[in-house]
């Protein structure tokens, strides 16, 4: 069968295609939020909790009334972990949807790869990113860092295993913006003097790592930290473990979660890895939990999941308080309602906004930290853990509290 | 609305000159690119590098964009060009990687993976803001149009007609005198230049480049795109490229009909359905939307 492709029928197809998005195009007076999640790619273990949070907290505004008297409609995209393709649907949610925010980028890279298109559209943007490129490229003040930048995981990690009593560490880092500062962040912490070789970097996505590895265990460090993502983590570990390396081996928990232990089983006994967690103690990461139907483990859930909740309570709660939809007024409410001391201390969106109407100063304490901005709009502190794989499960070691 | 439409017919420009270079390279002569990441991210860092850092005017580093890229087509050619198809395909995609590579860990020259910021834009002072999409747009709509004349000048010279007989079977257009090596070295080169113009005009759109950006995954779309198309035929591919550009991004929208779905499955459920309109589109048209046109040889009139 082949189709004959005559000009009455390209018409009707060219007719077809122009009138289709008028489905689409039907807007009514609803709030428009972008939540521009890396469903699939190297965040994809993260991004899916990330809108379910964004769609729960609008969800819940709604079902209260929503927003200045008006409904929240969410839309979801995803950004691949690929600013190339992430750009183009941050054009479809600020041009089609007409958003005023977009939360939820992840990698570094998308959040500056959109910015530029953000920045000329007004449209505030919250992210969970980490480079230090962020604060220096937001040139308006429209972008809030719900995730510390990553010199200061580096600088974390550093200072809980050097309590630990390693003296010397060889050190590599996959080849991208995330653990590159995450790694001067470290050496700052545990001197030059303690590293046994140069620190270098590595390839994503390569099949194997075999001359990587033996060059980084060369001169048998007591420990080697290696700042990385799962894929490549994965296959780096492989390599640690054939080559029977006996030391420490240190890395970020992004690195460790379900799907490494999946696949390196008992061989994962006894790595150490850190990250900024959520403040599990707080009253707002319990009533995550309840929201999103988790049981209570006391150990750390969602990890981004619970940034998500956060970026859009943050976000209704300044346009709340701004009582406007647009990018400046919004960015500029943000302070008012998160960051400042003498205020009422609320932990969800509905006794925030119950605050704001009775005329008080509120100050929102979240689910992922107690969410106070510096000027430059980045997360001032988050708390962080160290744990250690022990029998197939992440132990505590210990806890940075902020 | 019209906005978005503006900014994916942009997109669908810089596809669609990708598109008529890979086409000048293997619908028409027969040498297979999995490349074009690497070519295209010549001609966006050497445009981006150079107005970013060395402060040089678009004017310059444009033209400078196209030079590289068909310098560095040029070498690719002459380094690879006694492989065969297949192997060819290999040296290509071998060649794209590494130049993203190298853009990767120079960092101390191209910013690595932190990602180049680029402010200039062509004509910028000149334009209001507000009409500037829709200005980059004809902008990008006038180079199609120059790339596109060229190309088709280029097929239907005689010049095209030893492409062709080079791409059915180099050997006997050897044995007929023609110079197999010369031809194809200069195609290649010129498909590069071209490549190096689409991605400094892409660096200059969106300010903003990345090694990420460059992926192989892109070659994937250009290749579709003159599948698509038809390969062979010009105007066929640029069809092809606004067709591919509009399942990628059409696709987008069943989310917002179907708010329901959650991002997992929605983005799956995406990424399907356009692996199945270019089924769909290849079993109806196998050819492509528009084939090459078939010769036929068509007797001269008796003479007298």
């Amino acid at each position: 069968m082949t189709l004959q492709l005559t000009r009455r029928r390209l018409l009707a197809v060219g007719a077809a295609t122009l009138f289709a998005p008028a489905i689409v195009r039907a807007q009514d007076d609803k709030i428009s939020v972008g939540s521009l999640t890396p469903n699939t790619g190297g965040g994809g273990p993260f991004g899916p909790n990330i809108t379910a949070s964004h769609k729960r907290v609008a969800e819940a505004a709604n079902a209260s009334g929503g927003i200045l008297g008006r409904q929240i409609r969410v839309y979801q995209e995803n950004s691949e972990t690929n600013p190339e393709s992430a750009v183009r649907a941050a054009d479809k949610l600020i041009n089609v949807n007409g958003v005023s925010a977009i939360l939820g980028t992840w990698s570094s890279s998308v959040t500056l790869g959109i910015m530029p298109k953000c920045q000329a559209g007004g449209i505030v943007q919250m992210c969970t990113s980490s480079s230090s490129d962020i604060p220096v490229a937001d040139e308006k003040g429209l972008v809030f860092n719900f995730q510390p930048l990553s010199p200061i995981w580096g600088r974390a990690i550093g200072n809980l295993v050097k309590s630990r009593g390693i003296e010397n560490y060889g050190l590599m880092a996959l080849n991208n913006d995330f653990t590159r500062s995450m790694m001067d962040g470290f050496i700052e912490i545990v001197g030059t003097d303690a590293l046994v070789l140069d620190p270098f970097f590595y390839n994503a996505q390569q099949s194997s790592y075999r001359s990587e590895v033996t060059q980084l265990i060369a001169n048998n460090p007591q420990a080697v930290f290696v700042p990385s993502y799962v894929t490549d983590f994965t296959a780096v570990y492989k390599e640690l473990f054939r080559q029977g390396y006996e030391g420490t081996v240190i890395t970020t928990s992004i690195a460790t979660g379900k799907q490494f232990k999946d696949t390196i089983g008992d061989a994962s006994e006894g790595i150490v890895h850190g990250f900024p967690v959520p403040a599990i103690n707080s009253p707002a990461y319990k009533q995550h939990l309840g929201e999103a139907g988790l049981e209570d483990t006391g150990s750390v859930q969602h990890p981004f999941g619970t940034a998500g909740r956060d970026q859009m309570t943050t976000l209704l709660l300044a346009m709340e308080k701004a009582g406007a939809t647009d990018g400046p007024s919004i960015a500029k409410a943000v302070w008012d309602v998160t960051t400042g001391d003498g205020k009422t201390a609320v932990y969800n969106l509905a006794d925030g906004l119950a605050a704001l109407r009775a005329g008080e100063e509120i100050n929102y304490s979240g689910a992922s930290g107690s969410i106070e901005f510096d000027e430059e709009g980045m997360v001032l502190g988050r708390d962080f853990q160290l744990s250690e794989i022990k029998g197939g499960k992440d132990v505590v070691i210990e806890r940075l509290e902020f | 609305m019209s906005a978005y439409l503006i900014s994916m017919a942009t997109y669908a420009g810089f596809f669609m000159i990708l598109a008529l270079a890979l086409n000048l390279q293997w619908g028409l002569t027969g040498m297979v690119n999995f490349g074009i990441a690497g070519f295209y991210a010549i001609g966006a860092y050497t445009s981006g590098l150079l107005s970013a850092k060395a402060g040089w005017s678009l004017g310059i580093t444009i033209p400078f964009a196209m030079l590289v890229g068909l310098i560095a087509g040029g070498l690719v050619a002459l380094l690879s060009m006694r492989l065969r198809e297949d192997f060819l395909a290999i040296v290509t995609l071998g060649v794209g990687e590494m130049i993203r590579l190298v853009v990767l860990n120079e960092d101390q020259i191209t910013e690595g993976p932190r990602g180049l910021r680029i402010e200039a834009q062509p004509f910028r002072d000149m334009v209001s803001a507000d009409a500037y999409p829709l200005f980059y747009l004809c902008l990008v709509a006038l180079c199609v149009a120059a790339t596109y004349l060229i190309c088709e000048r280029i097929r239907t010279s005689p010049m095209g007609r030893t492409l062709r007989a080079i791409r059915e079977d180099d050997v006997v257009a050897g044995v007929l005198g023609k110079n197999v090596f010369r031809h194809r070295v200069q195609i290649f080169a010129i498909g590069g230049g071209f490549m190096g113009l689409a991605g400094a005009l892409y660096a200059h759109y969106t300010q903003n480049i990345s090694p990420e950006v460059f992926m192989p995954m892109v070659a994937m779309f250009i290749w579709m795109s003159v599948i698509v198309g038809g390969a062979g035929n010009n105007r066929g591919l640029l069809i092809g490229a606004g067709t591919v550009i509009m399942f990628l991004e059409g696709t987008r929208f069943i989310g917002d009909v179907a708010p329901w779905l959650d991002a997992e499955k929605m983005s799956s459920l995406r990424i399907i359905i356009i692996g199945l309109l270019l089924i769909v589109t290849l079993r109806v048209r196998p050819r492509g939307l528009l084939p090459e046109p078939k010769f036929a040889y068509r007797k001269p009139k008796e003479a007298g």
